[in-house]
């Protein structure tokens, strides 16, 4: 019996402990009914705001970020803001917590953040596993998407909740500033309203599953659209194992041999670069037996749009010798495609 | 027997295929269709649209190109939109001049009196002053009517009631086709009940798409709830408790309400964040708080230009105040000497613990509590002083009237104390109030109402209607009837002196709370509305009782009494009582009395002896 009591007084302090930690929001309020509500009210103390040095011109410099462990891991996309001794997290209840930085995972374009726990009122409220058929998501599925768009919650505020469906999964390719995402890979892609501040927040399916990371958008200014994009939790999983939980990742190293085309582009230096016109076409390389001649322009490669000539060379680092790709171009008025074979560099 | 065995077995049967029946019903109850659902969730709100989308209009002036929304929320044709829509009153607008009285009335006149031509002049310009008063707002500045187009497809002319620079919001009044019209109607909700991932709807005439003014309807989720937005640009539109939605809001949205699942309006839509692409839509729009718009709602359609109030102070949130600790809070950061803050006693660092009762967790819900509020409201605020040698002192608390909030729009010329709407407008929100009420069943009964003075003494206020007996102390004013009434003073007994009178009679005239309940339609019959009150962390309205004394019933928005306020001739200064359940707020000629507090009232037979003179 006594051993029973004592059980209780525990048990009665650390929940005291824990309902403190959620008792951080300015207002007070009603009791959640609805499904959404639910899921945004359960989920809302695992989501984090960041503030860190200041942004440049439309850079901003805060974000979110997601609690992965109660040891105070926080994961967000890796931003400009992110600078060592400058990044500090606001948890759910208001407080301040100086971050260090992880180093980031490059080809994702996240980051972890680490917290000290000691310095939390009471238990982190961590979304750790995503395990990977949590992160299982369907096209037209309900999804809300949780972030500080525009700053707009300080402190104990709640940060913002978007509410929209899976509209797709596509592929980075069809990216515009290609220079602005890292992650390359499917994404999700979703209209529940992304916006500067909301990236590295989360989102989240309606039974509260964590199926992806808020990206920036995806902006072309020639149409005038944004899309709001997410990487999927799936494949933060290496990177969350081996920097949260110490786990060795095996890294595979693979010899990067450079394909060749034998194709010389017209370019000039200076700060734009130019279309992918070609300029010279060297004697028995893939471009020559494609039937490649001087001044035609390379539009595309595979489904890859080619706008320039930074772009036909980031394109072509994806591809190994031997690769076949389809080359799209223009000659004059016409456009013309046919299959290229691509080649190792001769040696000289 | 084989016969009877067949029959029990298919008695068996039956019992079982009932069984089996009751299961598939049961479990279709419970296990519906998810289709189903959905189906059922969609009817509801389709339902719910149809009826609110009624209520909705657009909101535009015949001299400029743009447009807004607005939406309906009272029978009476009354419109709630945004300030930034109706925009600032015409310069140099005139009203127009009154006509001339119609030939019949004066016809009767010269029958009745037979008067010279100089004393017809003199009736004519009196007629035309009351015809002034009666329908002509008072103010400096006017509005040209509005054209306001319902989905109906009618287009009405309305007129700019009470506006609110400060925090974006306007009144307009319908104009009817033919007397006596009505108009479909949506009620404001209870915003504060709001939750983050509650379903709402904006509806709206965005980029003015539709011609024939059916609203455009889109759906979302909330968002946030009580976010500040600070004011931008000279206009200084700030919204310190607005209501974030996800659901599209778009140029030409403006003044359109934002629905809950119910139908009822939790907000007004008047503002967006937009990312680099220009003013449209990135899914982050904010809509002003049906709970802030009801803080206002007295002066808005009284046809007032209401102005918000100020702490003159600023307050932020810190962690670690002192490095040590882990403790968190909101302090005074700058505040200004001349403050009515500063004047009460607070000073820099000072800890904020509450305000108006509620405890104040972060600086900008102290920003959102003191911005909802208007211009002279007293208010309670709970601080810990910081002290020399470190460390906090005692908690206090004091009590302190708002002062204004300089806006811009306060300072570009629009500020305008004494505006106010015509008599006609007001006569028909007077109406409309007090006919939304709940109706008491409280008649001929007597009430007594007791208050306690700061030394002790009780006020006690005895009526049955037209008897009224106020016992202060040793000082008892009855009053019987228009003309007589005794007072007793120091053991003797005489007739009440001119200002006793009045005072008796201004008590009886303004104070509600010695109303019996279904008395209040009655009492208010021939009072307007002038403004709107905060009495104790809640909104009342206003009305003005005629007569002499300045007297004002004051009730809050469910119809309860709120106070009173009059020229009391005994103290020879304009008392106003703020009443709500116990608490009590006296303030004479705007300075605070402390130390009151309110009885219960009651209610019962008369006694005859408390108005009998000799007893």
């Amino acid at each position: 019996m006594r051993t029973a009591m004592i059980v209780l007084a525990t048990a009665s302090v650390l929940s005291a402990q824990t309902s403190d930690f959620g008792k951080a929001y300015s207002f007070d309020e009603r009791k959640p009914k609805t499904q959404v509500e639910r899921t945004v009210d359960k989920l809302m103390p695992s989501i984090v705001k960041i503030h860190g040095a200041s942004g440049l011109a439309t850079i901003k410099a805060y974000a979110t970020g997601i609690v992965v462990s109660d040891r105070g891991h926080i994961i967000t996309l890796d931003q400009i803001l992110l600078q060592s001794d400058r990044t500090r997290v606001v948890l759910y209840d208001g407080s301040v917590h100086d971050a260090i930085l992880y180093p980031a995972d490059e080809k994702l374009g996240v980051r972890i953040l680490k917290i000290s726990p000691e310095d939390v009122d009471g238990k982190l409220q961590a979304l750790w596993p995503p395990v990977a058929k949590n992160a299982k998501y369907r096209n037209g599925q309900f999804v809300v998407s949780l972030g500080n768009c525009f700053r707009l919650a300080e402190f104990s505020e709640k940060v913002s909740a978007t509410f929209g469906v899976v509209c797709g999964r596509a592929n980075t390719a069809l990216r515009y500033r290609m220079a602005d995402v890292k992650y390359d890979s499917d994404i999700i892609l979703t209209d529940a309203c992304n916006n500067p501040g909301h990236y590295g927040g989360g989102l989240f399916t309606l039974d509260g599953r964590w199926i992806g990371l808020n990206m920036r958008l995806l902006d072309s200014k020639e149409t005038n659209t944004m899309l709001s994009a997410a990487i999927p939790s799936r494949d933060l999983l290496p990177y969350l194992e081996e920097r949260v939980n110490g786990e060795k990742r095996e890294i595979v190293e693979v010899k990067v041999v450079p394909v060749w085309t034998g194709i010389t582009l017209f370019e000039q230096a200076g700060r734009k670069s130019p279309p992918a016109y070609v300029e010279r076409v060297k004697r028995k390389s893939p471009g020559r037996e494609l039937g490649l001649r001087i001044d035609d322009l390379i539009v595309r490669i595979d489904d890859f749009s080619i706008r320039n000539c930074i772009e036909f060379r980031s394109v072509l680092k994806k591809y190994k010798p031997n690769d076949k790709v389809k080359v799209t171009w223009k000659r004059g008025t016409r456009v013309m495609s046919g299959e290229m074979t691509l080649a190792e560099e001769p040696k000289k | 027997m084989l016969l009877r065995e067949l029959d029990n077995t298919h008695g068996v049967l039956r019992s079982r295929t009932l069984i089996m029946m009751l299961l598939a019903v049961l479990a279709s109850a419970v296990m519906q269709d998810p289709i189903d659902a959905v189906a059922a969730s969609e009817a509801r709100r389709v339902a719910v649209i149809a009826r609110s989308a009624k209520a909705v209009c657009s909101v535009m002036s015949m001299d400029s190109p743009g447009g807004g929304s607005g939406v309906i929320f009272d029978p009476a044709g009354f419109v709630l939109t945004n300030y930034h829509v109706v925009g600032k009153p015409d310069k140099g607008y005139k009203l127009k001049s009154p006509p001339e009285p119609p030939d019949e009335v004066v016809d009767a006149w010269r029958k009745k009196t037979n008067g010279s031509q100089e004393e017809q002049g003199k009736f004519v310009a009196q007629w035309q002053a009351e015809w002034k008063a009666e329908h002509q707002p008072s103010g400096a500045s006017h509005y040209k009517n509005k054209k306001i187009g319902l989905p109906d497809g009618n287009l009405y002319e309305g007129v700019v009631l009470g506006i609110d620079p400060g925090s974006d919001l306007a009144v307009i009044r319908l104009l009817p086709k033919e007397e006596g019209q009505t108009w479909p109607y949506c009620e404001l909700g209870d915003s504060d009940a709001l939750l983050v991932g509650e379903t709402v709807f904006a509806m709206g005439n965005p980029f003015l798409l539709a011609t024939d003014f059916t609203p455009t309807v889109t759906f979302g989720i909330v968002s946030g709830t009580h976010r500040y937005q600070e004011g931008g640009g000279n206009r200084m539109l700030v919204y310190p408790d607005c209501i974030q939605v996800d659901a599209p809001v778009n140029p030409g949205n403006s003044g359109g309400p934002l629905f809950n699942e119910a139908g009822e309006v939790i907000g007004i839509n008047g503002r967006i964040s937009i990312g680099d692409r220009g003013r449209v839509n990135v899914g982050v729009g904010f809509a002003i708080a049906a709970n802030q718009i009801k803080n206002f709602l007295g002066d808005l359609v009284a046809g007032r230009h209401t102005e918000h109030g100020t702490l003159d102070m600023s307050a932020w949130f810190m962690n670690s105040r002192d490095g040590k600790t882990r403790k968190r809070g909101v302090f005074v950061q700058q505040t200004f000497a001349d403050s009515v803050v500063a004047k009460a006693g607070v000073g820099l660092g000072d800890e904020i613990i509450r305000f108006n009762g509620i405890e104040v967790r972060s600086a900008n819900q102290l920003a959102t509590l003191v911005g909802v509020l208007p211009a002279k409201t007293w208010v309670t605020l709970r601080y810990r002083p910081q002290q020399e040698e470190g460390g906090f002192g005692e908690e206090r608390q004091i009590t302190v009237k708002l002062t204004t909030l300089d806006t811009g729009s306060s300072r570009d010329g629009t500020g305008d104390a004494a505006r106010l709407g015509s008599r006609i407008d007001r006569r028909i929100a007077t109406q409309q109030i007090v006919g939304a009420w709940i109706k008491s069943d409280e008649k001929n009964v007597a009430v007594q109402w007791t208050r306690r003075s700061p030394n002790e003494t009780k006020l006690v206020t005895i009526s049955d209607g037209e008897r009224l007996r106020i016992e202060s102390g040793q000082h008892i004013m009855v009053r019987l009837g228009p003309d007589s009434g005794f007072a007793k003073a120091d053991g003797e007994t005489r007739d009440m002196d001119q200002g006793e009178r009045e005072r008796v009679r201004r008590e009886l005239a303004c104070n509600p709370l010695l109303w019996p309940g279904a008395e209040i339609p009655a009492r208010l019959e021939h009072a307007l509305l002038v403004g709107g009150v905060h009495v104790h962390g809640a909104a009342a309205y206003r009305f003005a009782i005629p007569g002499d004394g300045d007297c004002e019933a004051w009730f809050f928005l469910d119809g309860t009494p709120a106070g009173f306020a009059f020229r009391d001739p005994v103290r020879r200064a304009r008392v106003e009582w703020y009443v709500r359940g116990t608490k009590l707020r006296v303030v004479v000629d705007g300075e605070l009395e402390r130390g009151w507090s309110s009885g219960m009232r009651a209610t019962g037979k008369a006694e005859d002896h408390w108005f009998r003179r000799d007893a």
